[in-house]
């Protein structure tokens, strides 16, 4: 092991060097926390925590912030865009693994790459100019006359389909972490054993048998991780968003309405704001973000940890 | 029907569903891809890689400036923080191998490569556009490079641990101290992995906006000027596609039809290399 | 790898230092109101054609345009909100008018062209209020008796960044409406009861194109750029007044900008008989200490007052009168900049 080796100076020197290199993750890390805290520290202060996070006001005439209704947008759209994603990219990873013959698991993993690799502001400028006409003028039309017709869950579908509404923003952004989910879950799913397959096969189980009571057992944590992480990427997009968000700081019942997440209102509004509380406000949030992300991160790499563990075993 | 054939039934929906749902995931690629591929051809022209921007309602313009900042804060980006993230990852990989310490970097990392791009952003503002009194070319490629450390340190990392050890011990027995072993032996082992980490972060960073938005902001202008302002494709895309010009809209178009195709080119790259090195995963 | 990172770190030094040297100042930086964006980007195009100098101005709101001023990242700010002599004497600021133009509402709705749809200030209040929902509402038809209303939910399109446009407009409405002014208030951002938020002028215009049935408020460059269907207003004269460069100049010519005040003047709701109503000077902020790059900035607007004119008028802007000129050069004088 490492302690081996003789200590000369060159080494003493380069492994300084290294060992500062890497610290700096960790002194960023620090010091994006720590400068945060300090930029919000007004806001802090004038708003309070609980205050904050609570109040729907976000207003620039009155000096009044609060980020409820950024975390409301912020919530809905990690939540929808989820509930659509993580099928999708599940039935995607099973496809990959256990259904597609051989010669498309290859093309099909490797388009599925390229898709993550689409930068987000794509994903946003198609979505304004090409998914919104058709969400306004097809999708969200036909959801209002059937979905929208039902007692109570018709009152997320109520208001004018203009496109520019959340739920443009949760179908974009479905469509980013797909990839993502699905690259995640095929790894998980690769790992369970064949023999354990098989095994299931020589009991007379179905594939889709084997599949869910071999596979997603195996797997679980790891695809569960895998949602966590995902849910850590949504929660912290920005550009593929902001085009078709519409800004608006109001908690509203239907997803056919505009809103506004975290990302979205420091993207818009943090070279303009002209006081120096509305500043520290978008830093607050700023901070928000930042701690809900980690937190999130955190535990996503924990399940891959636990998972990683006892595959290992 | 009898339970067997309910079963065999269930199988076959189940599986046809995953089978829906790869195709609806390669639908939204070709949808994506061909959209901004027909549009953006549409608006590519010479004029565009040789001109600049000129105001709103003219004729002719173009978007040099954006190209060339794009490529102007990419490279230094690149240039602060692969050294950095190659080095981190030595220490990880080697110098602190299997101690605690590497352990708890590597997971932060992980972490970091994750964070929001739009902190990273606020972040720079305030210590580097705020107290140096402007937006500047260099906080941009300090925010992007922050985005890259992580990234390449960690592959950086993975790719020294899979050099056999046998290979550095065959070197310590030559009496090659270990800084010279790892740059000598265990660099060149891992040359086409790192390379791939490096090309993967540069992809990664080359379409981001949010982190340019509060850095290095915009500039109509052509400039090299790393200290003032400058353009990029990205926050340009941003302007000229929220914007109500239908030039606008068509270099927007082209300018993505651009990018993603040099993210998507890094990216295949990456992948040929590894495979190319470490053969079929 | 060790020996290019090496190199890589050095020349990324020497680059750094030779750039932090050799290039700083030339070029001047600005960033504020979308509103004069057209026309501030045509004077510097022109500009650097003549002269070979840059003027890079970023439309970022005019919010943007005081904040980033106030802390000092660039050269000069732009807002069509001016500040008052108080505000200026604190953050240490200089401000004079550079043009005036007008706020229009535009409309997207299918069938109806530009100029045909009148608005009266009770209408447009109450529609940005989000009390006049519908486009057949009985008050718009009354004022329209000729026009084909849809039976359609109008969508509100306002602005999401601080702007001098938002500041002029509620500035008006608040003037207007007395529900408005103590609803909704006036200034830059307000707490919107209604509608979308497009970001900039530029994001206003956009989303009123691609949003049928609604309703926005643009300066009038915007609209006439992008073909939008802006609509008529009564004054508060009485009259319907068409927004135009002649209306425009009636507001104008109401105005009385004093130099003691640092020029602070509203323009909205001017008497005069054919006077648009929401009309509005945009003004140019300068830090007091920085002298060298006021000089510049000064050069350019200087030059912009003999030479720019034409450029405005194309657009639709209304270039300040003369007088008004000669006593911002002589205010320019009295700070030594000029």
């Amino acid at each position: 092991m490492p302690v081996l080796f003789k200590k000369n100076a060159g080494d003493r020197i380069f492994s300084l060097v290294t060992a500062v290199s890497s610290l700096s993750v960790l002194a960023l890390i620090a010091g994006i926390l720590w400068v945060l805290l300090a930029e919000s520290s007004p806001a802090i202060e004038k708003f309070g925590f609980f205050r904050f996070i609570t109040s729907t006001d976000w207003n620039p005439v009155t000096e009044s912030f609060g980020a409820a209704t950024n975390l409301f947008g912020t919530a809905v759209t990690t939540v929808l865009s989820l509930l659509i994603a993580v099928p999708v990219a599940i039935g995607i990873a099973i496809f990959i693994t256990e259904v597609a013959p051989h010669y498309l698991k290859g093309p099909i993993g490797v388009a599925i790459e390229l898709l993550a690799a689409i930068p987000s502001i794509i994903y946003g400028m198609w979505g304004l100019f090409t998914l919104v006409p058709i969400m306004s003028h097809y999708v969200e039309p036909a959801l209002q006359n059937t979905i929208g017709k039902l007692p109570f869950i018709g009152i997320l579908f109520k208001g004018t389909p203009m496109g520019i509404d959340l739920l443009t923003a949760s179908v974009i952004l479905s469509i980013m972490i797909i990839p993502f989910t699905a690259s995640i879950a095929r790894d998980a799913f690769n790992l369970t054993p064949a023999v354990m397959k098989e095994s299931a096969y020589a009991l007379g189980a179905t594939k889709w048998e084997a599949i869910k009571n071999i596979v997603f057992s195996y797997s679980k944590l790891g695809v569960f991780g895998g949602i966590v992480l995902s849910l850590g990427r949504a929660l912290g997009e920005t550009m593929a968003i902001a085009f078709v968000l519409g800004n608006n700081h109001r908690i509203t019942s239907s997803l056919l309405d505009a809103a506004a997440t975290i990302t979205v209102t420091l993207a818009n509004e943090f070279t303009e704001a002209d006081t120096d509380i509305y500043l520290s406000s978008l830093f607050y949030l700023a901070l928000i973000l930042f701690v809900l992300s980690f937190i999130t991160l955190a535990i996503a790499k924990l399940f891959l940890l636990k998972a990683e563990r006892r595959y290992s075993r | 029907m009898n339970r067997e054939n309910v079963r065999k039934l269930n199988s076959r929906i189940a599986l046809s569903l995953s089978t829906i749902a790869a195709l609806s995931g390669l639908f939204w690629l070709i949808f994506i891809l061909g959209d901004v591929l027909v549009k953006g051809i549409s608006a590519l022209g010479p004029a565009l890689f040789t001109n600049d921007p000129v105001p709103p309602g003219m004729e002719g313009g173009g978007l040099k400036n954006a190209f060339v900042g794009q490529l102007m804060i990419t490279f230094f980006a690149t240039l602060i923080g692969v050294p950095v993230g190659i080095l981190g990852g030595t220490f990880l990989a080697e110098y602190a191998r299997g101690r605690k310490i590497s352990k708890i970097i590597s997971i932060f990392s992980d972490i970091m490569v994750s964070i929001p791009s739009i902190v990273i952003g606020t972040f720079i503002y305030a210590i580097i556009v705020k107290p140096a009194g402007h937006f500047s070319g260099w906080a941009g490629a300090m925010a992007l490079a922050i985005i890259m450390i992580p990234v390449v340190l960690r592959t950086t990392e993975n790719m020294l641990s899979l050099v056999p050890w046998t290979l550095r011990e065959a070197a310590f027995a030559l009496g090659a101290p270990y800084y010279k072993v790892i740059i000598q032996v265990v660099y060149r082992g891992a040359a086409a992995g790192i390379l791939t980490g490096i090309l993967l972060s540069i992809a990664r960073v080359a379409g981001e906006t949010a982190p340019l938005l509060f850095t290095s902001f915009n500039n109509s202008y052509f400039s090299t000027n790393m200290n003032e302002p400058i353009a990029s494709l990205t926050v340009t895309i941003f302007q000229y596609a929220m914007g109500p010009y239908d030039d606008w809209h068509k270099q927007a178009w082209a300018a993505s039809l651009m990018i993603t195709i040099f993210i998507l080119m890094l990216t295949i790259l990456g992948r040929l290399a590894i495979r190319w090195r470490y053969g079929k995963r | 790898m060790k020996k290019k990172s090496f190199f890589a770190a050095l020349s990324f030094a020497a680059v750094l230092t030779f750039s932090l040297t050799a290039f700083a100042g030339t070029m001047l930086n600005g960033a504020g109101a979308s509103f004069p964006y057209p026309v501030y980007s045509a004077w510097g195009y022109t500009y650097n054609k003549a002269t070979g100098l840059k003027l890079n101005y970023q439309s970022i709101g005019s919010g943007g345009g005081q904040r980033q001023i106030m802390n000092r990242t660039v050269d000069f700010g732009a807002s069509d909100a001016p500040l008052n002599p108080d505000k200026l004497e604190k953050e240490n600021l200089l401000q004079f008018p550079a043009v005036i133009g007008g706020v229009v509402p535009v409309v997207n709705i299918p069938g109806i062209k530009a100029g045909e749809l009148k608005l009266d200030p009770e209408t447009l209040t109450r529609i940005f209020l989000g009390e006049i929902i519908s486009w057949d509402d009985e008050k718009v038809k009354a004022l329209n008796p000729t026009l084909r209303l849809p039976s359609k939910k109008i969508t509100v399109v306002h602005r999401s960044d601080g702007s001098g446009t938002t500041a002029i407009f509620t500035t008006y409405l608040s003037q207007v409406s007395i529900e408005w002014k103590e609803k909704v208030g006036a200034g830059k951002a307000v707490r919107w009861p209604v509608g979308i938020g497009g970001k900039g002028n530029e994001g206003v215009a956009n989303y009123v194109k691609r949003v049928r049935y609604s309703i926005g408020y643009v300066e009038f460059a915007y609209a006439k750029q992008n073909k939008l269907t802006y609509t008529l207003l009564k004054n508060a004269a009485w009259n319907f007044v068409k927004p135009s460069f002649e209306s425009f100049q009636d507001a104008a010519a109401s105005g009385n900008f004093d130099p003691e005040k640092d020029f602070y003047l509203w323009l909205v709701n001017s008497p005069g008989k054919n006077s648009w109503p929401i009309s509005g000077a945009t003004f140019i902020l300068l830090a007091k200490e920085k002298n060298a790059s006021n000089v510049k900035v000064v050069k350019f607007f200087d030059w912009a007052f003999n030479n720019g004119n034409e450029i405005a008028r194309k657009l639709t802007y209304v270039p300040l009168p003369d007088s008004l000129k000669d006593s911002i050069r002589n205010y320019w004088k009295a700070q030594g900049i000029y």
